[in-house]
């Protein structure tokens, strides 16, 4: 970033396959085998690693500090260790300032999760402050529905844009080998699906899915020694919102704008529509919908346009067919950093957004961007 | 590396059972408390880190996302870190990186825990696999105890040197405000208190509290520019597999490595010799004895001599914990960063009635987990 | 600790279920505006500062942090700014007459479907509740937009407020035995085998069996078995007593390193004089496990009732 005279790159990263139930493994097992998976692909031994940052749930783990029952099959034995209870991109974040500073050279980012293991809602149900929005029932659905009801109410959107903007992200993600039990729908058969919160459907709202992901990143120097590609990070922002749905402006993701808005005050002002492609995470169509808006890729209201554009949004599929939860955002990074470092057959593309969130109705936001 | 400085600090008045605030009302006093000693509000900040305990603690998963809203703080990077015990010492290192790393100027770090909202031990265990061993669990109580069950024979970690630092600790806490536990006990109260895990007894172990701590860092430009900065001279934290092949459950091996770390970017040789007050983390007595050692300030096997000789006593050559460390209170979430705001405190000649008197070095230590997560951390009244 | 299958698709799990009792503070504002629910009235704050009326009442303004209180009644009235219908009903965001925030709250129905821009009014429960949900939701309504600017409230009586909530959390779950821990559980049911799995590096085994050395980080690829006899390394006898926990004491907990094994074993002592047990007992004793009979083990670690001092 523009703050120092030392940049960072993505120099290598692993997925594990991303499973409505991983029930044949541990979390630890899919940590370890995708953790070691980046090392092989960086050629790096575990034992360079300066800093291993991890990113998971202890709802979602059943356990508390679950990061310290981990610590060994994270490959984080007598090394830094911090766990950021937050999407893994807030954790990639952690590890870039960490190298920047001068305090780390090679950092590893992890995160994970299996949803598969709890009743999913008690994730979400939790994060409501439990004396006025807990006790309504406010949960990821609800959330959803409504800032999606308010979305479609502001703006000229209809629920049709939003069914082909699911459609064609399990189209994507049907393509996408790391993304189990995906298949190609139409809108019609988006909005023929059950309806869970409306005007969100089952299908437009995001699967949640086991799986585990791991980023090796290091400093300018090290990565200009590697044989690999390396993807640099040319800005980073973040902006939480406030937890009341009833503070926020109706029909847009203010705390995304910011975010974004700092990760381009750090990227030397490139304009989000000069990016190759997009890479973004949302809790339904609709809130995909108001992050490709609030990145700057669409005027409000117009998103479903940009999917024509030359930006493209989520190649990967995004996370609508695919959201292991605490993980989403870093699956984001991987799957830019794939591409752009032309491990991908077909992308020729040499930058991109990054996008994650976190909490209920998307009140944190985190947003990279990546160049070759 | 750039440096970072303190200069701003806020404790709450910890209680056992605060009635009258709720959870980020709590959190939002000891904000409030650090941005005025900074002689700063909210908007000034770029970014906060927030650090509590785990959600069972007090049936908020996430907590940060509902602080926000109390600390006005919406449309700012807001990120919780989390490391049991030591999350607010973990917290502050994420600070120290953000600034040092360019992403922000101001951080404020906000820890805090209100332990009397939930069933405390029965969280702590759940630490533990549920496959493997939680169902034996007693917070971390239990395993912290045979611990130094272990020491005792092959270090010296008697009953009555444990003993001895709760004194300490107990007498010491009377002269800090924010303490709720002010209690006169003696060597033979703890010995004879009732055994919780043996060898810990109740007198070994720190209250149960609600608390918040806060602390302002700033990058080097607005430190120079503040009235009365503490300089951080090192940190950083260090983990260990719980479960490692032979791991030591003599020495603190990740502790080891830290102070290591942090003492040759602070430039320290001789801890005893160089550094003027001493933080720790106890939480149960026998964990103060074993710092004495792996921080330095005695050999292996030394600590019940040196607990013995006075020396970490408030008036000895290398006093520990002269708020009275977590025996006065411990506010888990908060307590790692409790430690550190107490050491800068004392290098800015703010510590109050326990104030040693021309402290320019300080040294704290926090951690958590199965003894697995340590941190340590030096700061100065000098730049360096 | 239960074992089970349930069908054949899916792998076996453990089922656990954490059950967490709370004692929640409520704050001012909370106990203050559920308090006059009570009393049929609606109570918002008003931040001087940012000159804004919001409802429900927050002790702090969320726009600029500083500090309000519950001070003053709002109209029942208002109108839907957004709704989201799910299997449990319809959710709302409800701008009440002179506020200038929405309600997050229920959406009542049952008299018909209610729209974007529609008029409600608060309905309450029978009897209040000591929640928010003693405000029951809100209901379609004939009512005018009210222009009674909110009242300012007198000062509710401290001994009239409820300052905490009873609260509990229930988390179920199904923890994965993964291949490692399948295998060990396996055969610690069948046969009363313990197994570790040793690393090719460095040699060592580690109990329970992983699948990266946690020191080497290289696969260990390879189960061994442990001996159930071993040493105590390190233990403490457990007098207190405390909420969620799964035996009764006193019990000692044993840090048990099993012979052939290079890592711990988490376990309890027993089959001794427990008023005596910190001198029976010594770092290093030799221990053996006690198991179950054959007819009560269901493959997990209770299969071991205990382990207990081999007679020197």
């Amino acid at each position: 970033m523009s703050t120092s005279t030392e940049r960072v790159a993505v120099v290598s990263s692993a997925l594990s396959q991303l499973k409505p139930a991983w029930d044949t493994v541990q979390h630890i097992d899919l940590i370890s085998e995708t953790v070691n998976q980046a090392l092989l692909a960086s050629g790096f031994d575990i034992h360079d690693v300066d800093v291993v940052i991890d990113c998971g749930s202890d709802v979602l783990d059943g356990r508390s500090i679950s990061n310290c029952g981990f610590l060994g099959q994270m490959g984080a034995h007598h090394k830094e260790e911090s766990r950021v209870e937050e999407d893994g991109l807030f954790g990639a974040m952690y590890a870039v300032n960490k190298i920047l500073g001068g305090g780390a050279k090679v950092a590893l980012v992890i995160a994970y999760s299996k949803p598969s293991e709890s009743i999913v809602e008690n994730y979400y149900r939790t994060i409501a402050d439990p004396f006025y929005q807990r006790p309504v029932g406010l949960n990821k659905a609800v959330a959803a529905g409504l800032l999606a009801n308010q979305y479609l109410t502001g703006t000229d959107a209809t629920e049709e844009e939003l069914a082909e903007i699911a459609a064609r992200a399990w189209t994507r993600a049907a393509a996408n080998s790391k993304v189990s039990d995906a298949r190609a729908y139409t809108a019609r058969e988006i909005l023929d699906s059950p309806v869970v919160a409306s005007p969100l459907n089952q299908l437009s709202l995001s699967r949640p899915v086991d799986g585990a992901v791991a980023i090796v990143l290091t400093s300018e120097t090290i990565a200009r020694k590697l044989g690999s590609t390396p993807v640099w990070v040319t800005g980073m922002g973040s902006a939480m919102e406030s937890q009341f749905l009833s503070e926020r402006e109706p029909g847009r993701l203010e705390a995304c704008e910011v975010a974004a808005g700092m990760a381009k005050r750090f990227a030397g002002g490139k304009e989000a529509t000069s990016y190759g492609f997009a890479e973004v995470s949302a809790t339904s169509a609709a809130d995909e919908a108001m992050v490709v808006e609030a990145l700057g890729l669409a005027a409000r209201g117009k998103a479903a346009s940009a999917y024509d554009g030359d930006v493209d949004i989520n190649p990967s599929g995004g996370a609508i067919p695919a959201d292991p939860i605490m993980a989403t955002g870093l699956v984001r990074m991987h799957e830019a950093a794939n591409r752009l470092s032309g491990r991908v057959e077909g992308s020729s593309a040499t930058s991109a957004l990054v996008h994650a969130s976190g909490g209920i109705g998307m009140q944190t936001h985190s947003v990279f961007s990546l160049e070759v | 590396m750039k440096s970072v400085a303190i200069i701003g600090v806020g404790q709450t008045h910890h209680a056992r059972r605060r009635t009258d605030v709720t959870q980020i009302g709590l959190a939002r006093e000891a904000a409030l408390r650090a941005l005025e000693d900074a002689n700063l509000t909210i908007d000034d900040i770029d970014s906060i880190v927030v650090c509590t305990g785990p959600v069972l603690f007090a049936a908020v998963n996430q907590p940060e996302k509902w602080l926000v809203d109390a600390l006005g703080a919406r449309m700012k990077p807001v990120v919780r870190v989390t490391s049991g015990g030591g999350t607010g010492l973990a917290g502050a290192l994420a600070a120290v990186n953000q600034i040092r790393g360019g992403f922000a100027e101001r951080v404020l770090v906000v820890a805090y825990d209100k332990l009397s909202e939930g069933a405390l031990q029965y969280s702590i265990s759940t630490l533990y696999d549920p496959f493997w061993g939680r169902e034996f669990a007693v917070g971390i109580m239990g395993f912290s105890a045979a611990a130094w069950r272990g020491r005792m024979g092959r270090l010296g970690h008697t009953e009555e040197a444990a003993a001895m630092v709760s004194v300490k600790n107990h007498k010491n806490a009377f002269l800090n405000e924010y303490a709720h536990v002010r209690r006169d006990v003696s060597v033979e109260d703890v010995l004879n208190s009732r055994p919780l895990c043996w060898p810990i007894k109740l007198l070994d172990v720190p209250p149960i509290s609600d608390g918040a701590c806060a602390v302002v860092l700033s990058s080097g430009d607005i430190g120079e520019k503040s009235e009365n900065p503490a300089w951080i001279r090192g940190m950083s934290y260090y983990s260990e597999a719980d479960n490692a092949a032979n791991r030591s459950t003599i020495q603190s091996e990740p502790l080891e490595i830290a102070a290591r770390h942090v003492y040759a970017e602070a430039g320290i040789t001789n801890p005893r010799r160089q550094v003027d007050v001493v933080e720790v983390q106890e939480p149960y007595t026998c964990f103060e004895l074993s710092y004495y050692e792996s921080l330095g300030l005695c050999e292996p096997g030394g600590a019940a001599a040196l607990m013995a000789s006075g020396a970490t006593q408030i008036d000895g050559d290398i006093p520990v914990n002269a708020s009275g460390g977590c025996m006065g209170a411990n506010p888990i979430g908060a307590t790692g960063l409790i430690r550190l705001a107490e050491v800068a405190q004392q290098v800015r000649g703010k510590a109050g009635e326990h104030q040693i008197d021309g402290a320019k070095v300080g040294l704290m230590q926090a951690g958590g987990g199965w003894a697995n997560l340590r941190g340590v951390a030096v700061v100065s009244s000098q730049k360096g | 600790m239960t074992r089970i299958t349930t069908g054949i698709d899916q792998a076996p799990a453990l089922e656990t279920s954490l059950e967490m009792p709370y004692t929640l503070t409520t704050g001012k504002a909370v106990s203050v505006f559920i308090e006059q629910l009570g009393h049929g009235v609606i109570v918002g704050s008003h931040c001087d500062n940012c000159d804004r009326t919001v409802v429900p009442a927050q002790d702090y303004c969320a726009r600029c942090g500083g500090d309000q209180g519950a001070t003053v009644a709002v109209e029942p009235t208002g109108v839907v700014t957004a709704i989201t219908r799910t299997a449990d009903g319809a959710v709302g965001l409800i701008r009440l007459d002179g506020v200038d925030a929405d309600l997050l709250h229920v959406i009542d129905e049952s008299a018909g479907e209610v729209a974007v821009g529609d008029r409600v009014e608060a309905t309450f429960a029978p009897e209040p509740v000591g929640t928010i949900l003693t405000l029951a939701g809100f209901a379609p309504s004939t009512s005018a937009v009210s222009t009674t600017a909110p009242k300012e409230i007198d000062e509710v009586a401290d001994e009239d407020l409820a300052k905490q909530i009873i609260y509990s959390l229930s988390l179920p779950y199904r923890h994965a035995y993964g291949p490692n821990y399948g295998r060990l559980f396996d055969e610690l049911g069948s046969r009363g085998g313990i197994l570790g799995s040793r690393c090719p590096h460095c040699q060592n085994v580690l109990v329970p069996p992983r699948a990266y050395c946690e020191i080497c980080y290289v696969k260990t690829e390879q189960f061994v078995e442990v001996k159930d006899t071993g040493r105590l390394q390190a233990f403490s006898v457990i007098h207190m007593e405390f909420i969620g926990q799964t035996r009764k004491p006193p019990y000692v907990y044993a840090e048990i390193v099993l012979d052939g094994a290079s890592t711990r074993l988490i376990h309890n002592v027993a089959g001794i004089d427990m008023a005596r047990a910190t001198e029976v007992l010594d770092i290093g004793t030799p221990v053996r496990a006690v198991w179950k009979a054959e007819s009560e083990r269901n493959g997990t670690l209770d299969d071991i009732d205990y382990f207990e001092p081999i007679p020197e």
